[in-house]
C-alpha cells in the first residue's frame, strides 16, 4: 500500500534548480533508499517533505490525502518524522527535555517530568532504542544522540520517517543497531526513507532505491534485483573502482611526535598517556569505537584542547603554542564538525577558504585583502574539487553537506602544511568524491606530507592508511601495519585488546 | 551571480516598501490627532533638509554616526556594547579636562584632548572586556553597568571638584576658544567634527570591506569557534574590538564637548540619546558599517525634521517620536515580512 507519494516536486534557489519534477513513492513497511551525488537535491527533497522548504510545484500525498505543509509542525502532525544530517537538539538540556519539546505531556503550562521520562523509557524498550532520559545531550555519543532524534519522531506517531545520512556519524556497531531498529519500524508498517552515500548499506537494509542526479530522478531500482555497479552507474554515470593505496613504510624523521599526551575531563583521562609518530610520506590512521578519546586527542594535537605531555611538530615542541602558532609551524586540520567548527556558514565560499591564511602574502598585502586573488583561488579549488556551487560568492551554508565538506578539505590541503590532520575525510561525500579525496590524500602523501586520519569507517582506513593505531579508552595500545592491518585484528583491539584473540 | 543580484534587488524593494508602510501608518496616527498628515510630512522633510535644517541634520549626524559605528564595530565581532553612554561620558570628561587644564597652545590642546578622550573611552570599554574574559560576566552586562558608574562619577565631579561656580548649573568651566574645534572651515558649513567623523567612517568601512582585521572580526562574529580553530586569538581580539568601540564612543563625547557644548554639563551628553539611536541604527543595518552610516544619518534627519515640525505646527512632541518608532519598527520588520522558504 502506498503510504507516501510525492509527485512532480520542483524547487529553485535563485537560478539553481535543486529539484526538477521529482516523483517518489514509498509503501508502508518499506525502507526506501534515496541516493545521488553531492548536491543532487536529496536533502532539498526531504526538507520539502518535512515542511522546512516550500516547493515551487508538485504535490505530496500521505495515505492518499493531499498535504500542504506550512511548517514542520504541519508535517509532524501529518505523521512525517525526520532525523537530520545535522542534529537539531538543545545540547544543554536533558534527553527527556529534548524529546518532549513542543509536545510536552502534563497539565497546562507545567511539564510532567515523570511522564516524559516514562515516554523515553517505554518507546526505547519497545523499539530497542534505549537511552537514559536524564543524561545531558551534550555528553552523549553521536549514535545515542541520533537515537534521540528517532525517538522524538516516534513519540509523535510518525508514519513516514526520513533519515538523512544517519550512518555517516555512526560506528559499525551503532550502525547495525540502527538497522535493526529500522527493520523493526518497517515491520510495524512505517515507511522509511534512507538518504545515504554508502552502497553496502543500501544493499543491506533497503527494499527500493531512487537515484537522483542534478535535481532529477535518474533511476528507480529494486534492491533485490540490482547490483553495486548498477547503482553507481545510475549515480555518477560511470564505474568507480575503489581506491586502495599501495602501502609504504616511511623512515624519515617524524613530522609529528606525540609523547605521553593526556587530556583530562573532570578527573577522568579521556586521552591517557598516548605516544606516537607520524612521518613524512605516510598516512597513519586512527581507528576506534567512537567515545574512546579520538576527537580529544586530535583537538589536543591541533591546540584546541588543553593537555599534558608533548606535541612536537617538525622538530619543534609546540605544546605551549596557540592554534595560530601551531598552524604557522606546519599543521593543517580538518575538523569532524564542519558546521560548528570548520566553517562560518553565512560567509561566502571564498571567505571560508581564505580564512586561516588571511595573514599570509597570498591572501593579503599591507593589511588589506587581495580580493581578486582570494576569488581566483576559491574558483580554482571549486573546479578542482568539483564542488557544486553557483559561484565562489555564495554562502557556504547554502551548499549541500558533501560539497561543504569538499570545500573544507580543499582549503586545508591548499594550505600546503607539511602535516595534515583530518577527521572523517569522506563523511557525507558521494562515491565519486570519495575516490577524488582518497586519490588527493595519497598524492599528498607521495609528495612527502605527513597525514594523520581519524575515521569511523574501517574500510576507508584500511584503504588509505600505511599504519593504523587503535584507540581504546583513551589509550593507544596497538600500532598495526602490513599483515596485521586487517578488519579482524583491528576489531579485536577496538574492543579492548588481544585478550579475545 | 544572478541569484545575488536578485537578492539585493528584492531587499532594496523590501526596504522601500517598509518605508511606505511606515509613512502610511504614521499618516493614520497623525490623522487620528486631527492634523493633516501631508503638511506634517512636508514640514519634516523641509525642516530636515532645507536651509539651516540641513546644517542641523549634518551636525546631528556626527554623534549619531559615531555611536552607530561604535555599536556596529563591536556587533560585527560578536560583542554587544551597551555601554556607549559611559564611554562617551568618560571620553567627554577627559576631553574637557585636557582642554581646560593642560598648559599647551590651543590647537595642540585640542588634539591632546581628542586623544585623551579616545584613550579614556577605549580603556573604559576595555575594562568591560577584561571582566568578561576574566570573570565570565557577559560584556553586554558589564558595559551597561559601567555606564551607571560613569554617570555617577562624572556627575559628582562636575557638581563638586570641577564645578564652575559662576553658573547655576552642575558643569565645568568653558573651554577656551582656541582649544575648541572650529564649526566651519573655509567658511563652508562643514565642521572639523564632520571631517573627523567622515574620516573615521571611511576607515571603518574600508577596514570592514578590505582589511585583514575587519575580515577576522567579521568571521569571529559569524562563528567564534571557526575563528578560534583558524588561529584567531579570541581573547586579544575581544579586548581590541572593545577598546576601539569604546574609543569611538569616547571620541563622540570629545567632539560634542569641543565642537558644540564647550563644557561638560551634567546630563547634557546623554540627553539626546545618541547611544541608543546609534545602537538601533547598527541593529537595523545588521552591523554593516555602510548601512549603519546611512541609517544613522537618516535618523538624524528624521529627528531634526521632527523637531522642526513640532515648532512649525505646534503638534505634541510625542508625535515625532511615534513616527520615528513606526518607521524603525517597519524597517526592522522587513526581514520577517520577506522571509521565503
Ligand atoms: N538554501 C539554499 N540556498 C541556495 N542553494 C541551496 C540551498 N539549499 C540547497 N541549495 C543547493 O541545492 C542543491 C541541492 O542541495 P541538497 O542539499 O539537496 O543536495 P544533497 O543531494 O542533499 O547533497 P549531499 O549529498 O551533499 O548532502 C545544491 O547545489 C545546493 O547548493
Ligand atoms: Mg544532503
Amino acid at each position: 500500500m502506498t503510504l507516501l507519494q510525492m509527485k512532480g516536486i520542483s524547487k529553485r534557489f535563485g537560478s539553481l534548480v535543486a529539484n526538477d519534477g521529482i516523483d517518489l513513492s514509498v509503501n508502508s513497511g518499506e525502507i526506501h533508499a534515496l541516493m545521488g551525488e553531492n548536491g543532487a537535491g536529496k536533502s532539498t527533497l526531504m526538507n520539502i517533505l518535512y515542511g522546512l522548504l516550500k516547493p515551487d510545484a508538485g504535490e505530496i500525498r500521505i495515505d492518499g490525502k493531499a498535504m500542504d505543509f506550512a511548517s514542520p509542525l504541519g508535517a509532524i502532525a501529518a505523521g512525517v518524522g525526520m532525523v537530520h544530517q545535522t542534529f537539531r537538539q538543545f545540547p544543554d538540556l536533558t534527553v527527556w527535555e529534548n524529546l518532549v519539546f513542543q509536545n510536552e505531556p502534563g497539565q497546562g503550562p507545567f511539564v510532567s517530568a515523570a511522564a516524559a521520562r516514562d515516554v523515553v523509557r517505554q518507546l526505547g524498550e519497545k523499539h530497542g532504542l534505549e537511552i537514559d532520559p536524564d543524561s545531558r545531550v551534550r555528553d552523549l555519543a553521536v549514535g545515542i544522540r541520533q537515537r534521540l532524534e528517532i525517538l522524538k519522531a516516534l513519540s509523535r506517531q510518525a508514519k513516514v520517517l526520513i533519515l538523512d545520512e544517519p550512518t555517516a556519524v555512526l560506528t559499525p556497531q551503532e550502525r547495525d543497531s540502527l538497522f535493526t531498529a529500522m527493520r523493526h519500524l518497517a515491520s510495524k508498517g512505517m515507511a522509511l526513507i534512507l538518504v545515504t552515500h554508502k552502497i553496502p548499506e543500501v544493499i543491506a537494509v533497503t527494499d527500493e532505491i531512487t537515484v537522483m542526479r542534478d535535481g532529477r530522478v535518474s533511476g528507480t531500482l529494486t534492491t533485490r534485483e540490482t547490483s553495486e555497479a548498477e547503482i553507481i552507474r545510475a549515480m555518477v554515470g560511470r564505474n568507480v573502482p575503489p581506491t586502495v593505496a599501495t602501502k609504504v613504510t616511511s623512515t624519515a624523521q617524524p613530522m609529528l611526535s606525540v609523547r605521553n599526551l593526556s587530556v583530562r575531563r573532570g578527573g577522568v583521562a579521556v586521552v591517557d598517556d598516548v605516544s606516537f609518530d607520524v612521518r613524512p610520506g605516510e598516512i597513519v590512521g586512527i581507528a576506534g569505537v567512537s567515545g574512546n578519546g579520538q576527537p580529544q586527542l586530535i583537538s589536543a594535537v591541533a591546540g584546541l584542547e588543553a593537555s599534558t605531555g608533548e606535541v612536537v611538530i617538525a622538530g619543534r615542541n609546540v605544546s605551549g603554542l596557540s592554534i595560530a602558532d601551531r598552524r604557522a609551524v606546519g599543521i593543517s586540520y580538518v575538523p569532524e564538525d564542519r558546521h560548528l567548527t570548520g566553517t562560518a556558514p553565512a560567509a561566502s565560499i571564498a571567505e571560508n577558504i581564505a580564512f586561516g591564511t588571511h595573514r599570509t602574502a597570498a591572501v593579503a598585502r599591507y593589511g588589506f585583502l587581495r580580493k581578486q586573488a582570494i576569488r581566483t583561488q576559491a574558483h580554482k579549488l571549486i573546479e578542482q574539487f568539483k564542488v557544486k556551487a553557483a559561484s565562489e560568492q555564495v554562502p557556504i551554508g547554502s551548499l549541500s553537506g558533501g560539497n561543504m565538506q569538499k570545500v573544507v578539505i580543499a582549503r586545508e590541503i591548499e594550505h600546503g602544511s607539511p602535516l595534515i590532520v583530518i577527521e572523517e575525510p569522506t563523511r557525507g561525500v558521494d562515491v565519486g568524491a570519495i575516490e577524488f579525496i582518497h586519490k588527493t590524500l595519497i598524492a599528498e602523501r607521495d609528495k612527502g606530507r605527513a597525514i594523520l586520519v581519524v575515521s569511523s569507517d574501517l574500510t576507508e582506513l584500511l584503504a588509505l592508511s600505511d599504519r593504523i593505531l587503535v584507540m581504546f579508552e583513551g589509550r593507544i595500545d596497538a600500532s598495526l601495519s602490513g599483515k596485521d592491518m586487517n578488519e579482524a585484528t583491528i576489531g579485536r583491539w577496538m574492543m579492548g585488546g588481544a585478550a579475545g584473540a | 551571480m544572478t541569484g545575488v543580484g536578485l537578492e539585493t534587488r528584492s531587499r532594496f524593494a523590501a526596504i522601500l516598501l517598509s518605508i511606505v508602510v511606515a509613512v502610511v501608518l504614521g499618516g493614520l496616527v497623525v490623522l487620528s490627532t486631527g492634523a493633516n498628515p501631508i503638511s506634517v510630512y512636508q514640514e519634516i522633510v523641509r525642516g530636515a533638509l532645507l536651509g539651516r535644517g540641513l546644517d542641523e541634520t549634518l551636525s546631528r549626524s556626527v554623534p549619531l554616526i559615531g555611536m552607530g559605528l561604535a555599536a556596529a564595530i563591536a556587533f560585527r565581532a560578536g560583542l554587544i556594547n551597551l555601554g556607549g553612554d559611559g564611554q562617551m561620558l568618560v571620553g567627554g570628561l577627559a576631553a574637557a579636562l585636557v582642554a581646560l587644564y593642560v598648559p599647551a597652545p590651543g590647537a595642540v590642546r585640542a588634539v591632546l584632548a581628542l586623544m585623551a578622550a579616545i584613550c579614556a573611552g577605549g580603556l573604559y570599554a576595555w575594562i568591560a572586556a577584561v571582566l568578561q574574559l576574566g570573570l565570565a560576566i557577559p560584556f553586554l552586562i558589564t558595559s551597561l553597568l559601567l555606564s551607571y558608574i560613569a554617570r555617577g562619577v562624572t556627575s559628582y565631579l562636575v557638581r563638586y571638584p570641577l564645578r564652575d561656580p559662576s553658573t547655576g548649573m552642575p558643569e565645568t568651566y568653558r573651554v577656551a576658544s582656541a582649544a575648541r574645534l572650529p564649526n566651519s572651515i573655509f567658511d563652508l558649513p562643514i565642521s572639523v567634527g564632520m571631517l573627523i567623523m567622515a574620516a573615521v567612517a571611511v576607515a571603518v568601512i574600508v577596514n570592514d570591506k578590505h582589511g585583514v582585521n575587519g575580515f577576522e572580526w567579521r568571521m569571529t562574529g559569524l562563528n567564534p569557534r571557526f575563528a578560534g580553530y583558524s588561529g584567531t586569538n579570541l581573547q586579544r581580539q575581544t579586548q581590541r574590538v572593545a577598546f576601539l568601540s569604546g574609543a569611538l564612543a569616547g571620541l563622540v563625547g570629545a567632539l560634542l564637548i569641543l565642537g558644540q557644548q564647550y563644557r561638560f554639563t551634567d546630563g547634557a551628553l546623554l540627553a539626546p540619546g545618541y547611544t541608543w539611536s546609534g545602537l538601533m541604527a547598527a541593529v537595523l543595518a545588521m552591523a554593516s558599517p555602510i548601512a549603519t552610516v546611512v541609517t544613522a544619518a537618516f535618523f538624524a534627519a528624521l529627528q531634526v525634521g521632527g523637531f522642526s515640525m513640532e515648532r512649525a505646527l505646534g503638534l505634541p512632541a510625542v508625535l515625532t517620536w511615534v513616527l520615528q518608532a513606526l518607521i524603525i519598527l517597519c524597517l526592522a520588520a522587513r526581514p520577517v515580512f520577506f522571509k521565503r522558504r
